[in-house]
């Protein structure tokens, strides 16, 4: 079995974001990269079903050069291959653009799974697995807490959580594309020595297309969130505290 | 055996079980250090893999300190075995495993933007002065991960700032470009790799600067600067503050401007302690400040109880809670009110979080302050007006 894992780098929150003159993009020189949180489960995912069957798992690593980084991670945690696919920062969160540009690079490498965070956060449209699959012309199913292959390798049982607390089980037929909520397991921890490793021994392949003329979302403008009205805090004893609460409460007909 | 750090030395053990009996939470560890090195012997290394007990251990030095033959065990042994973990990947708990992440990305545990690390000294109330690419400066104060970025520790990263104004001390700290020191969580839980990049890139910062002393408050940064930084081939001059203000004694005197009638305890840090050999230094410096009485809980210096935090087990706590019910710094607030003193004082900074939790879990709350030794004095000097 052939599994392939796309791993988005999206920018890092944990850094202050700024927006560039434009006024409609971020600064690139402000900001770093991290693999996106839900492709992170798609790999741990992925080296869960390779544990479990005969499976190559791919990490395919989408973005600028700190992608390289992402590659050697996958390759410490025990990704078999690592692909590299280059592309800059204003074309990753169309993903009506980026399913097709991946979609040649995954159909050449013959995958059985190409697993995904189910949503990355620098995203602008709808989810980059199901438009992958249309690309693809494979099923797919997101919002996934747990993958199954059956021995015969043509069909996969998935756990789909819905709201509510619901869990749905179903049956998709191979190959597919799976959008990964959560992987079955805490995420695994490669040490620095065998990331650093993977980096001087790693084989990196590079995928080189010409980016399709698709665009999906047009973005117009970028903004910092408005504050809204900030909360009250009430002061004072707690009779004081009690007597403020319940007079908001009747006041707003709450009770 | 032989291919474990100080391997040949854990070979002359003669299994008296003094480790095991030292060690505040052996009565959890299906393998104690004394039956890890018996299973090592007997070539059952998986039996040790697959036991929880190397993640008990919360670094305190007592098996160390105590063990007749001198077996490293806390630094080799337990590291050791933590190093062939991590390299399997697997098993590593996952508070632990995000701490090192954060640390490898961030160059702090905590997941905070490095470049915010000297935003607590805008509200210190005095100048702090960024040391940069170059510059120099009598003292260089290495703030540490807790002391920058910890909304409490930062208090008394304020405190020392004070004093060291007061003292008309030329210091400066790095400011951004100041990572981790590794010691915690890395080199004692294991993540050697991780130790050696932050240690590589923060020597590179150091000689980019002119100073002579390294001042820090985190005991572990101190254990890193004065033991594994000059194992790796790189010395540094570093103080603790409370050594470095222990120095001042006569001047702090001095400058004392209020009576603090207080009964006061001291945690000794075992990284300080019995890790270091520094006992006198935090007792020189709170017997500076007039009117307080300083009392001693009866497990005191070498013998002191553990906040059970060190080495990256503050990155173990529900991990150790799981399996042990008892935490070690709920014990340890317990033993200092039983003194009769109203202040716990303490010279490391994780015990300030710590102990302050286990004060209101042990329902102590109002009876036992804990404060840092820092703290303390700049109270005394009159210098915590405006924090």
């Amino acid at each position: 079995m052939k599994i392939a894992v796309i791993l988005r780098q999206v920018p890092d929150v944990v850094q202050e974001l700024v927006i560039a003159a434009d006024g409609r993009s971020l600064a690139k020189d402000e900001l770093t990269y991290i693999t996106n949180e839900g492709d992170e489960h798609a790999l741990e995912e992925a080296l869960i079903l390779k544990s479990r069957h005969a499976a190559t798992v791919t990490a395919v690593s989408v973005g600028g050069d700190e992608a390289r980084d992402a590659l050697a991670t996958a390759v410490a945690k025990g990704a078999d291959e690592a692909l590299l696919v280059s592309i800059p920062l204003e074309r990753r969160g169309d993903n009506h653009g980026l399913a097709a540009y991946l979609a040649p690079a995954i159909t050449s490498g013959g995958y059985d799974l190409v697993l995904t965070g189910v949503w990355a956060a620098d995203q602008l449209d709808a989810g980059l697995a199901g438009l992958l699959a249309v690309q693809l012309s494979f099923p797919y199913v997101g919002g996934l807490t747990a993958v199954a292959v059956e021995p015969a390798g043509n069909r996969a049982t998935v756990h789909k959580e819905f709201p509510g607390g619901r869990l749905g089980v179903m049956e998709v037929s191979l190959p597919a594309v799976l959008g990964i909520q959560s992987a079955e397991q805490p995420l695994r921890y490669a040490s620095v020595s065998k990331i650093s490793q993977a980096k001087r021994t790693m084989q990196v392949k590079e995928f080189r297309g010409s980016l399709p003329n698709v665009e999906g979302v047009h973005v117009s403008r970028l903004t910092k969130p408005e504050a809204s009205a900030k909360a009250d805090m009430l002061q004072g004893d707690a009779s004081r505290v009690a007597e403020t609460l319940v007079r908001i409460l009747r006041e707003r007909g709450l009770v | 055996m032989g291919k474990l750090p100080s391997g040949e030395k854990i070979l002359s053990c003669i299994q008296c079980g003094m480790c095991s009996g030292s060690c505040p939470l052996g009565y959890a560890m299906d393998y104690t250090p004394r039956r890890m090195i018996s299973a090592l012997r007997a070539g059952r290394i998986e039996d040790l893999y697959r036991s929880d007990a190397i993640w008990l251990c919360v670094s305190c030095f007592n098996c160390t300190f105590r063990c007749p033959v001198g077996v490293q065990i806390t630094d080799r042994l337990i590291a050791g075995l933590r190093v062939d973990l991590l390299s399997r990947g697997v098993g590593v708990p996952s508070e632990l495993a995000t701490a090192f992440e954060r640390t490898a990305r961030y160059g702090n545990p905590f997941g905070e933007s490095p470049k915010k690390r000297d935003a607590w000294t805008k509200d210190a109330g005095v100048d702090i002065r960024v040391v940069r690419d170059g510059d120099s400066a009598e003292v260089l104060w290495w703030v540490g991960c807790f002391g920058s970025y910890n909304k409490r520790n930062q208090k008394d990263s304020v405190a020392l700032a004070r004093i060291l104004t007061a003292l008309d001390v030329d210091f400066g700290i790095l400011g951004s470009d100041e990572r981790c020191s590794g010691d915690l969580p890395c080199s004692s839980q294991g993540e050697e790799g991780l130790f050696y990049e932050l240690h590589q890139k923060n020597m590179q910062e150091f000689a980019k600067r002119k100073f002579k002393t390294v001042l820090v408050g985190d005991p572990h940064a101190y254990n890193a600067f004065n033991k594994e930084y000059p194992r790796l081939g790189t010395p540094l001059p570093v103080r603790h503050h409370t050594q470095f203000l222990a120095d001042r004694a006569p001047e702090l005197r001095r400058q004392m401007r209020k009576e603090i009638r207080m009964k006061v305890t001291y945690h000794d840090a075992c990284c300080l302690g019995r890790r270091n050999g520094e006992y006198e230094a935090p007792r020189i410096v709170l017997e500076t400040i007039p009117g307080m009485k300083l009392l001693e809980m009866p497990r005191n210096r070498e013998n002191a109880l553990c906040c059970g935090g060190g080495g990256g087990a503050n990155w173990l706590d529900s991990f150790i809670w799981q399996r042990t019910r008892v935490p070690l710094p709920m014990q340890r607030v317990q033993e200092a009110a039983k003194t009769g003193a109203e202040i716990l004082a303490v010279s490391c900074p994780l015990e300030i979080p710590r102990f302050e939790d286990a004060v209101k879990s042990a329902g102590l709350e109002g009876r036992l302050k804990v404060l840092d030794v820092s703290h303390m004095v700049a109270d005394g000097m009159g210098l915590l007006g405006g924090t």
